[in-house]
């Protein structure tokens, strides 16, 4: 039998979007493999969590404790690995989220598993697994196989697959903590919220993003003065946010913000999917890049391929024309 | 503090259009520009500036080509104070669980309270060595770390979650740190230091020199095979704009306008 | 080469830059262009820094990173000190301190890397040559004039026309030239006016020993930074190093070159600091232009020695000024506006840069427009006069 175990993720009482998103892939899978999902879901008083997951007409076993009431790897570690030798599925699913990146490698290494990271796609051809995965910010595609394993890993992307719709009744079912004791050499201390700026991108209409292409700072009245035609507020890429042209408060990307703008324009952003997965939200995508194979196409509904420092300026006066 | 920092040496292929070999099973590099991955050039800074405040030394560690020495004698210029660099043709140096077997066969039998690495790699965006050394050397760890705090023997690890959130966690030393970009502001190696740390000590290993067996790390003992490569059709439901920079400024600004998204 | 390092480096900051030379007579910050938008007062840190207790503090003061090192100072100074070194050398201790502005240090990292300070591959640095019919130089190969691009012309799609037009212009006038390959690395005339010796010399002495290989009679420069940069700080040179325009006064003069089309325009021809007042060359440029039928050139009222400064030069491609005040290249602009021109031609990828912004700054984009000589040229039909006495001399 070829089952599936899926590891659900929850923070701060409410489960993530990749949780649903790997109940899109794993069923195709589990099929293929001729077997069946189970999901794992640790947690303190988390029934509801329990239910919902269940609404998707898998089985959900639920480990409700104490000891998991905030997230720590190693103890999630210790359980996924009891249940690998108890229920020795076929495929374990985990997130490629801040949880499950500090969670897998380290769950592969104990349990001698073949794992691949970071997957945007899964496919079982005879019986064998092939995985999909991305090089250079989604630049090229590398296809993979596992060799023979009794149990592999893998860590699904965020926003590669999309959240899958509620079906059928499953089942839920409670068991024992197989950890019995706190970890002395992990503590969780607490969450620290993000300062909000002077702008909460997440509530804005209209967005300018910028990117590396932009190439250095003193290229940011190009933005900004496209922005102010405009009535946008300013975002960016992580590479921008990092080189400190804009605050880490106007981040856009699965580390930043998740953004729901009407209207996106961004300028030399090249579509890295970790920015990509932030703006799924936006209503009309505009995109402006030199590289014709820039991933952000794939996303935009206008393309301009073209070098952002030519266009972007003759933009601004158009539109100050434009608009009077 | 005795830190060990893992550091690689990656092509930038941020702007450059990628392509593939005749063979479709390697990219062709011949057109980039290779450097320090960037996130491990965050966790060189960081494993510096923990010297700086609490004494110590910080040893490089790095798979790579000869051609990285370069990179690695900046990092000894910015204050890392001695390098091992592995060369060996037998690592499966696409397979991070590989590659994390060999840099704790570097570490595992040296006195250390801290390892850094990067929390992601530029190349192959796998985000996991860090993680598998530190289950492999048998310490905690923290992964996109974004502050560290060191105080009364204790470490406090700020980890970045999605959304800007920040978990802090306690782990005990020695313990895995990978580092998140963003954590610090990378000094720069003036060339003057970079010749000074021509005398720091660089130390290029194989294998056998690190007693790791090859039959551990290499393609056979790996459990992954990479099948093929391939550029992924970008699949534009896009209006492509044509025309001269000024025309295509002109018709975007007219479809913004006109069609009501302003 | 390596003894006199060492003197220098066991000199103390006021031997260096002759600190007790000064007569403290303050022309160079009178005459300094970036004092209207800066606090920059160069007198005073050439005062200032014969305190060496001082140097260190001097270092963190962000004037130091708003001279544009034009060479005013220096030309102004009656004692023939150049106060703005002074600077540089303050520039240097925060390189060496590894504390610079982000942006400096990429571009730093990238010309020790890359040879370039552009954050570009060196595979791709002579990407500028697509399609055009190029004779790349042979080391064992002997050739009259052999061509240094410049970083900004290779790589910046702004500029590159420069050297795209002047490949066309010596194929039809069938100049004896050559470019250089990927090998060609920045000529330092930035990296040293950021503060980074180390990496200045590094380049001085890999660029003289690979120049030096070449078969060549001269180089031909196609920008005032590399022109003069090879002028002042490689002594070791085997070879002259002329500015582009220079061979094309040479060309016109001797009668190889001659331009078919005329241009009725008026041009305005703006002395780059690095040509002008640094090197001396003021005159071939304007021969070049005057030597287009139908040109009206006319002058800023700030001309050849008094040029203002656009602001291109040391290191500010990478350093922003806090200053919210007019830049000197808008007032550039607004000059040239004055007089009518039509075109503000220049010789210099900096200035072209720099004047480029400032013309949609002040939204003159339909009155005027900033143009590289070479671009001029590149407009016009280009043929090769062969009088019977040039043809002689050709053969």
């Amino acid at each position: 039998m070829g089952n599936v175990l899926v590891l659900a993720e929850h923070r701060q009482g409410e489960l993530r979007d990749i949780t649903f998103e790997m109940l899109t892939l794993a069923p195709s899978v589990a099929e293929a493999l001729g077997g069946e999902i189970t999901v794992l879901l640790l947690g303190n008083e988390i029934d509801q969590m329990a239910e919902k997951i269940a609404g998707y007409g898998v089985k959900v076993l639920v480990v409700d404790d104490p000891l998991f009431a905030d997230y720590n790897s190693d103890k999630y570690q210790k359980v996924l690995s009891a249940l690998i030798d108890d229920l020795k599925p076929k495929l374990v699913m985990v997130g490629q989220t801040a949880q499950g990146a500090d969670l897998a490698p380290a769950l592969a290494v104990e349990k001698n598993l073949p794992y691949l990271s970071d997957i945007v796609g899964l496919e079982v051809e005879d019986g064998a697994i092939k995985v999909t995965r991305q090089f250079y910010s989604g630049k090229v595609n590398a296809r993979y196989a596992f060799k023979p394993a009794d149990t592999a890993l893998v860590a699904v992307r965020e926003a590669a697959f999309e959240a899958a719709a509620p079906s059928a009744a499953g089942a839920v079912e409670k068991i024992d903590s197989p950890l019995k004791e706190d970890l002395d050499y992990r503590k969780f201390v607490e969450y620290i919220e993000a300062e909000i700026g002077d702008v909460d991108i997440t509530q804005s209409e209209i967005l300018v993003g910028i990117g590396r292409g932009l190439k250095e700072d003193k290229n940011l009245p190009l933005a900004e003065e496209l922005a102010a035609v405009m009535k946008a507020d300013l975002c960016g890429s992580r590479a921008a946010c990092d080189a400190g042209w804009l605050p880490s408060d106007r981040q856009v990307g699965t580390s930043g913000k998740t953004v729901q703008p009407k209207l996106y324009l961004c300028m030399g952003v090249s579509g890295a999917f970790q920015h990509v997965a932030g703006i799924k939200g936006a209503k009309t995508i505009v995109a402006i890049n030199k590289d014709p194979n820039a991933p952000i196409f794939a996303e935009a509904d206008y393309a301009i391929i073209d070098d952002l420092h030519k266009v972007v300026p003759q933009l601004t006066e158009k539109l100050k024309e434009l608009k009077g | 503090m005795k830190i060990f920092t893992c550091i690689k040496y990656v092509p930038d292929t941020s702007e450059a259009e990628v392509k593939l070999d005749a063979g479709g099973t390697a990219v062709d590099s011949s057109r980039f520009s290779f450097d320090i991955n960037d996130a491990d050039n965050y966790a060189v800074e960081e494993s510096v500036l923990i010297k700086e405040k609490y004494e110590g030394d910080v040893t490089v560690v790095s798979i790579g080509p000869k051609n990285s020495d370069v990179m690695i004698r900046m990092a000894m210029a910015k204050g890392c104070d001695r390098a091992i660099r592995i060369e060996d043709d037998r690592i499966a140096s696409y397979d991070p669980l590989m590659v994390a077997r060999v840099l704790a066969g570097a570490i595992k039998d040296q006195e250390f309270d801290l390892v850094f690495t990067g929390c992601m790699a530029e190349d192959y965006g796998q985000a996991v060595t860090g993680v598998a050394l530190a289950e492999i050397l048998g310490i905690p760890h923290a992964a996109y770390v974004k502050k560290v705090e060191l105080e009364d023997g204790k470490l406090k690890a700020h980890r970045e979650l999605e959304g800007g959130l920040m978990e802090v966690v306690e782990i005990t030393t020695p313990a895995v740190l990978t580092i998140q970009t963003g954590i610090n502001e990378p000094r720069y190696a003036p060339i003057r230091g970079i010749r000074q740390a021509q005398k720091k000590e660089l130390k290029v290993v194989n294998l056998d020199d690190l007693g790791v067996p090859a039959d551990e790390v290499s393609a056979e003992a790996s459990q992954i095979v990479l099948e093929k490569l391939y550029i992924p059709v970008v699949e534009s439901k896009a209006e492509i704009i044509e025309g001269a920079p000024e025309e295509k400024a002109e018709k975007l600004a007219s479809i913004l306008v006109k069609g009501g998204l302003l | 080469m390596r003894g006199m390092k060492m003197t220098t480096e066991n000199q103390t900051f006021t031997e260096k830059f002759d600190l007790l030379g000064c007569i403290q007579c303050g022309r160079c910050t009178g005459g300094c262009p970036v004092t209207v938008r800066t606090n920059l007062n160069v007198r005073r840190f050439v005062y200032d820094a014969y305190n060496e207790d001082l140097l260190e503090e001097l270092s963190r003061v962000a004037d130091i990173w708003d001279c544009t090192a034009c060479h005013t100072c220096a030309v102004r100074c009656p004692k023939g000190l150049k106060p703005l070194e002074v600077l540089i050398g303050l520039r240097s201790l925060v390189v060496e301190s590894g504390k610079t502005e982000p942006t400096v240090r990429d571009a730093l990292e990238s010309t020790f890397m890359e040879g370039n300070p552009w954050n570009k591959p060196r595979a791709t640095r002579n990407d500028w040559m697509e399609g055009l019919d190029v004779i790349v130089a042979e080391p064992e190969q002997k050739v009259e004039n052999l061509f240094f691009v410049c970083c900004t012309i290779a790589y910046d799609p702004r500029v590159q026309v420069t050297a795209r037009n002047i490949v066309n212009l010596l194929n039809k006038a069938g100049v004896d030239y050559a470019f250089l390959g990927t090998d060609e690395t920045c000529c330092g005339s930035e990296i040293f006016t950021l503060g980074e010796d180390g990496l200045f010399e590094m380049l001085i002495e890999d660029n003289t020993e690979m120049l030096n290989e070449y078969q060549a009679d001269r180089i031909v420069a196609l920008s005032p930074h590399c022109f003069t940069t090879f002028n002042t700080h490689y002594p070791d040179l085997n070879k002259p190093v002329i500015h582009y325009t220079q061979l094309l006064a040479e060309l016109l003069e001797q009668k190889k070159l001659a331009f078919k089309d005329g241009l009725e325009k008026k041009i305005v021809y703006h002395d780059p600091c690095y040509l002008g007042k640094q090197s001396g060359v003021f005159e071939e440029p304007r021969s070049v232009l005057k030597a287009i039928e139908g040109v009206e050139l006319v002058e800023f009222g700030r001309n050849r020695e008094r040029s203002l400064c656009c602001e291109g030069g040391g290191g500010k491609m990478w350093v922003e000024s806090e200053s919210k005040i007019e830049r000197l290249a808008e007032t550039r602009v607004k000059d040239a506006r004055a007089l009518e021109a039509d075109i503000i031609a220049a010789a210099c990828p900096f200035c072209v840069l720099t004047l480029d912004d400032a013309v949609k700054a002040e939204g003159f984009e339909e009155e005027m427009r900033v143009a590289e000589i070479m671009e001029i040229l590149g407009e016009l039909e280009v043929m090769q006069e062969k009088p019977s006495s040039a043809q002689e001399v050709e053969d």
